[in-house]
C-alpha cells in the first residue's frame, strides 16, 4: 500500500470488504437454505461500485418534483408555514435557483443532492464516526451514533446537511404516508441524502436472491429523485461501469462537477451545454 | 522571616481569610441569579430543541456554530492564559508575578470548567455524546484534541500543579484556618510536612510540570485554531493564521480577564497589601504586547482576503469589514486598539496605573467575545462558494443566558475560592530544581513504573483511537481506546502527584531536636519556619491534640 493511501485511510478508513461481505453472504446464504430452489446456488464475490449520479441541467426545467419525491421517500418533515423553522426545515435534495443578471436570460437552475464525495470533508470531522465512505461510494450516515456537534455541517463545502432542530412532527395525513423503509430521524441529528441507499440495497437483495447482479437498466432511475423526474433528468448508476449510462454522460464534454478545485471529488457530475 | 499569611496570623488569629464585604455578597447573589436563568434556558432548550436558539442550517443562510463555540473558544482562550502566567512565573522565577500565580491557575480551571459547559450545551445530544466519545472519539477529526488534549491533558495537569503548590498553604491553613474547613485543609495537604526535602522535591515538579504544560498547552489551542484553519470549504476560516490567532488572542483575553478578576478581587477583599501593583503593571505590558500581535494578524488577514482573493473570501471580508457585521467589527477593533493603547501610553511615559490597565483588561475581553463570534459566524451565513442563500445570526435569549450562567460559573469559583483559601502564597523559601535529595529508591522506582504505565496506556489508546489496528473497521479494537489515551495523559501528570506525596523516609530521632536548635541563628529557614507556627499555634489557640 502507498504510503499516501495508508495516510488517507489513516484519516477516513474504510470498512473493512471482508466484514461486509460475510454479512451479505451470511443473508443471502440463509435465504438460499430457507428457499430449497435456490440452495444450490452459491453465493458469489459482490463486484465493487462507485455509486454516482449525472443531472442534465440542460433539460431541468426547475419543477422540483424530485426535492418533492425526495422528500416523500425518506421522511422528510416540512413543520407547516410557520416561519419559525424557516431555515431549519431538513432539505436532501434542494433545487438552488439563481436569477440571471439580464432579464430576457433564463434562471440557473441547479439540483443539489449530496454530493457523496470520494474524499469527504465531513467524514473527516466527524468526531464518533457516525458518517464513514462505504466501499461502494456512499457516504453513509449511522444516525443513532450522531451526538450533534454539527461539525460535518459547516464542514461541508456544498452545505448539504441538515440539522433536527426539534422533533420531527407530522399531521396525520403525512403520518399515513411514512415510508416504512426509512427510519425517522430524532432531535438533534444531523442528517443528508443517501442516494436512496435502501432503494440500491433491496435491489442488490433481490438481484442476489436470483443469483445474479443489478443491471444497469434497473439502477438508472432508482432513487426516488431520478424516478420522479418528469425531464429525465437524473440518471443512478455504477461510475465505475464502463457499460453504464452515467459512466458515458460523465465522459460527455459538457460534464462538469460542482468546486472540483477543492479536492472533494463528487460523485455527481452535471451537464450542461453552455457555461457561460 | 515569617510571611503575611503569619503575621496576619499572629495579630488577628481569625482573620487569615479576608472578611466578606457587600460587594462580595453582591456579586455572589448575582452569579447565582445568572446561574439559575442559565439552568432555566437549558431546560427550556431541552425541552424544546434548539429550534428556540437563532441557529439554523448554513444551506439556508444560517448558522449552525453561534454564541455557544464562540464562547467555548473564549471561555478556553482565557484559561490559556492563566496556566501560561503562572508556568512562566516559575519557570523564569519572575518573583513580581507570584502574588497572582494562584488565582491565574484557579482561572485556567474555572474557565475550562465553563467552557466545558457550554461546549455540552451545545451538542444536539449531549447524553449521546457524553457516553460516545470515551469509547469512538476519532483523532481526524479536531474535536478529539478538544475532548482529550484539552480536558485529560489541559485541565488535569493545571488541577495538578495547583493541587501540589497549594499543599504547603494548606497545610499552614490546617493549623490557623477555620475549623470548619479543616477537612479541607487537610485533604490539600495531604501530609506536608515543612521539610527542606517536600520543599526540594516540589522545586522539582514545579519545574517539569511548567515545562511539559507549555508544549501541551500550545497543541490544545491550535487544534482549537485547526477546528476552523482546515477547513476549506468555508471563505473566511481555511486559513494557516487560525491557529496561531487563536493562540494569540486565548493570550490577550486571558491575561485581561486574571487583571479583572485580580483588580477585582483586591478591592472587594482588601488584599492591596497582599497583591502589589507592581504585579498588575506587568500583567499590563503583557496585555498590550498581545492585543498590539493580534491587531496584527488582523490587518494580514484583512490584506489576504482582500488584495487579490478568491471571489467568496473577498466577500466574506467584505460582509465584515463593510457589510452587515460592519459594527461588530470597528467595535472589535476600537476596543482591542483601546486595550493596547491605554497600557501601551502608560509605558511609554512610565506612569503605569491599575484602573487603566484594569479599563484596557476589559476593553480587550470585549474585544475578543466580539471577535470570537467574527471568526464563527459570517463565513457561515455569507460564506459559500455555491450561490446559496444568505443569511444573518443574532444569538437569543436563551443563548445568552447560557453564556452569562458559564461566566457565572467563573465568577462564582473565584470569589468563594478568594474567601477559603489564602490568595497569595505564604513565604517559603525559593524553588528550585537541582537541590540535592537523599536517595529515595522507592520513590524514584514508583514514579518511573507509574510515568512508565501511563505512557503505554497513552501509545496504546492513541493508535487504536487512529483505528491503526482495526483492519479498516470504524471503530477502535479496545474498547474506549480515546478513554485509555486520555487516562494515560492524566496518569503521566499524575507522576507529579505520586513524587510529591509518596511517604518518605522517617526522620531519624536526633532530628527531633531541632526545636531546641531553632532558637539559634544557625537554624535553616524552612525548621525556622515551622517553629514559628508551632509558636503561634501555642500563644493563639489551645492546640488540638496532636502533635507534629
Amino acid at each position: 500500500m502507498s504510503l499516501r493511501r495508508w495516510f488517507t485511510q489513516l484519516l477516513a478508513p474504510e470498512p473493512s470488504p471482508a466484514r461486509r461481505d460475510f454479512l451479505r453472504n451470511a443473508a443471502t446464504l440463509s435465504a438460499a437454505v430457507a428457499i430449497p430452489q435456490l440452495a444450490s446456488a452459491a453465493p458469489r464475490a459482490r463486484r465493487r461500485r462507485h455509486w454516482g449520479m449525472v443531472i442534465d441541467l440542460d433539460r431541468c426545467s426547475g419543477c422540483n418534483a424530485c426535492g418533492v419525491a425526495c422528500r416523500q421517500e425518506n421522511n422528510i418533515p416540512t413543520y407547516g408555514p410557520d416561519p419559525t423553522f424557516d431555515g431549519a426545515r431538513p432539505e436532501w435534495m434542494s433545487m438552488l435557483w439563481q436569477e440571471p443578471e439580464r432579464a430576457d436570460a433564463l434562471p440557473s437552475l441547479l439540483p443539489l443532492p449530496c454530493m457523496h464525495c470520494a474524499d469527504p470533508p465531513c467524514v473527516k470531522v466527524c468526531p464518533v464516526g457516525a458518517t464513514y465512505k462505504d466501499p461502494d461510494g456512499f457516504t453513509m450516515q449511522v444516525w443513532d451514533r450522531c451526538i450533534g456537534c454539527r461539525y460535518c455541517m459547516v464542514a461541508c463545502p456544498y452545505s448539504r446537511r441538515s440539522f433536527n432542530w426539534t422533533e420531527p412532527a407530522w399531521t396525520p395525513l403525512e403520518l399515513q404516508m411514512l415510508n416504512p423503509d426509512v427510519a425517522t430521524r430524532p432531535r438533534g441529528v444531523v442528517e443528508k441524502c443517501t442516494f436512496c441507499h435502501h432503494r440500491v440495497r433491496k435491489l442488490q437483495e433481490e438481484a442476489a436472491l436470483a443469483g445474479r447482479e443489478p443491471t444497469d437498466a434497473e439502477c438508472q432511475r432508482l432513487p426516488a429523485c431520478a424516478q420522479a423526474c418528469p425531464a429525465n433528468a437524473i440518471t443512478f448508476g455504477d461510475l465505475d461501469d464502463p457499460d453504464s449510462r452515467v459512466a458515458k454522460l460523465s465522459g460527455s464534454p459538457r460534464a462538469f462537477r460542482l468546486l472540483e478545485h477543492l479536492g472533494t471529488e463528487p460523485s455527481v457530475y452535471y451537464l450542461k451545454k453552455d457555461r457561460g | 522571616m515569617a510571611g503575611r499569611i503569619f503575621a496576619l496570623a499572629r495579630r488577628h488569629p481569625r482573620r487569615v481569610l479576608p472578611a466578606g464585604t457587600a460587594g462580595w455578597y453582591a456579586l455572589i447573589a448575582l452569579a447565582l441569579g445568572l446561574i439559575g436563568l442559565a439552568i432555566y434556558a437549558y431546560s427550556v432548550q431541552f425541552r424544546e430543541g434548539y429550534i428556540v436558539t437563532n441557529l439554523r442550517n448554513p444551506g439556508r443562510g444560517g448558522a449552525a456554530w453561534g454564541l455557544y463555540i464562540a464562547m467555548d473558544v473564549y471561555f478556553v482562550g482565557v484559561s490559556f492564559a492563566g496556566i501560561t502566567v503562572a508556568s512562566i512565573a516559575r519557570l523564569f522565577k519572575l518573583q513580581v508575578l507570584e502574588p497572582v500565580t494562584r488565582l491565574a491557575e484557579l482561572l485556567t480551571i474555572s474557565a475550562l470548567l465553563a467552557g466545558a459547559c457550554v461546549v455540552v450545551a451545545d451538542l444536539g445530544r449531549p447524553g449521546h455524546g457524553l457516553l460516545e466519545l470515551p469509547a469512538l472519539a476519532r483523532p481526524s477529526s479536531p474535536f478529539f484534541g478538544t475532548f482529550t488534549l484539552v480536558v485529560a491533558g489541559y485541565l488535569f495537569s493545571s488541577l495538578v500543579a495547583f493541587f501540589l503548590t497549594g499543599r504547603r498553604d494548606a497545610a499552614t491553613m490546617a493549623r490557623i484556618g477555620p475549623r470548619w474547613l479543616r477537612w479541607f485543609y487537610r485533604g490539600w495537604a495531604s501530609g506536608y510536612r515543612f521539610t527542606a526535602d517536600e520543599h526540594a522535591r516540589h522545586g522539582r515538579t514545579t519545574f517539569w510540570l511548567a515545562i511539559t504544560i507549555l508544549p501541551l498547552l500550545v497543541c490544545a489551542h491550535s487544534t482549537l485554531g485547526l477546528i476552523f484553519g482546515i477547513q476549506v470549504g468555508r471563505p473566511g476560516w481555511y486559513s494557516a493564521l487560525q491557529a496561531p490567532g487563536f493562540l494569540v488572542l486565548a493570550g490577550a483575553s486571558g491575561t485581561g480577564m486574571l487583571i479583572l478578576a485580580t483588580v477585582i478581587l483586591r478591592r472587594m477583599l482588601r488584599l492591596r497589601a497582599q497583591i502589589p501593583d507592581t504585579a498588575i503593571h506587568w500583567l499590563g505590558g503583557f496585555l498590550w504586547v498581545l492585543a498590539l500581535v493580534y491587531l496584527y494578524f488582523t490587518v494580514v488577514e484583512e490584506l489576504t482576503a482582500t488584495y487579490a482573493g478568491p471571489t467568496m473570501d473577498r466577500h466574506v471580508a467584505h460582509s465584515i469589514v463593510t457589510g452587515g457585521y460592519s459594527t461588530s467589527f470597528w467595535v472589535y477593533v476600537g476596543t482591542m486598539f483601546l486595550g493596547f493603547a491605554i497600557p501601551f501610553t502608560q509605558y511609554v511615559r512610565g506612569r503605569p496605573s491599575v484602573r487603566g490597565i484594569a479599563i484596557a483588561a476589559a476593553l480587550v475581553n470585549v474585544g475578543a467575545v466580539v471577535k470570537r463570534l467574527l471568526i464563527v459566524v459570517p463565513s457561515q451565513t455569507q460564506g459559500s462558494y455555491l450561490a446559496l442563500e444568505e443569511g444573518t445570526y443574532t444569538p437569543s435569549w436563551i443563548e445568552w443566558s447560557i453564556m452569562a450562567g458559564a461566566a457565572s460559573l467563573v465568577l462564582l469559583i473565584i470569589l468563594v475560592f478568594a474567601r477559603i483559601f489564602p490568595l497569595t502564597h505564604g513565604h517559603e523559601p525559593e524553588l528550585t530544581r537541582d537541590s540535592t535529595l537523599p536517595r529515595d529508591r522507592a520513590r524514584k522506582l514508583a514514579s518511573i513504573a507509574w510515568a512508565t504505565i501511563a505512557l503505554v496506556l497513552v501509545v496504546v489508546g492513541l493508535t487504536d483511537s487512529f483505528r491503526l489496528w482495526s483492519g479498516g473497521d470504524l471503530d477502535p479494537r479496545l474498547p474506549y481506546a480515546p478513554l485509555i489515551f486520555a487516562a494515560g495523559v492524566m496518569m503521566l501528570f499524575s507522576t507529579a502527584v505520586i513524587y510529591e506525596l509518596l511517604p518518605g523516609r522517617r526522620p531519624p530521632r536526633a532530628k527531633a531536636r531541632i526545636v531546641d536548635r531553632a532558637r539559634t541563628r544557625a537554624a535553616p529557614p524552612a525548621v525556622a519556619l515551622a517553629t514559628a507556627i508551632r509558636a503561634t499555634e501555642r500563644t493563639n489557640r489551645p492546640t488540638s491534640g496532636s502533635q507534629p
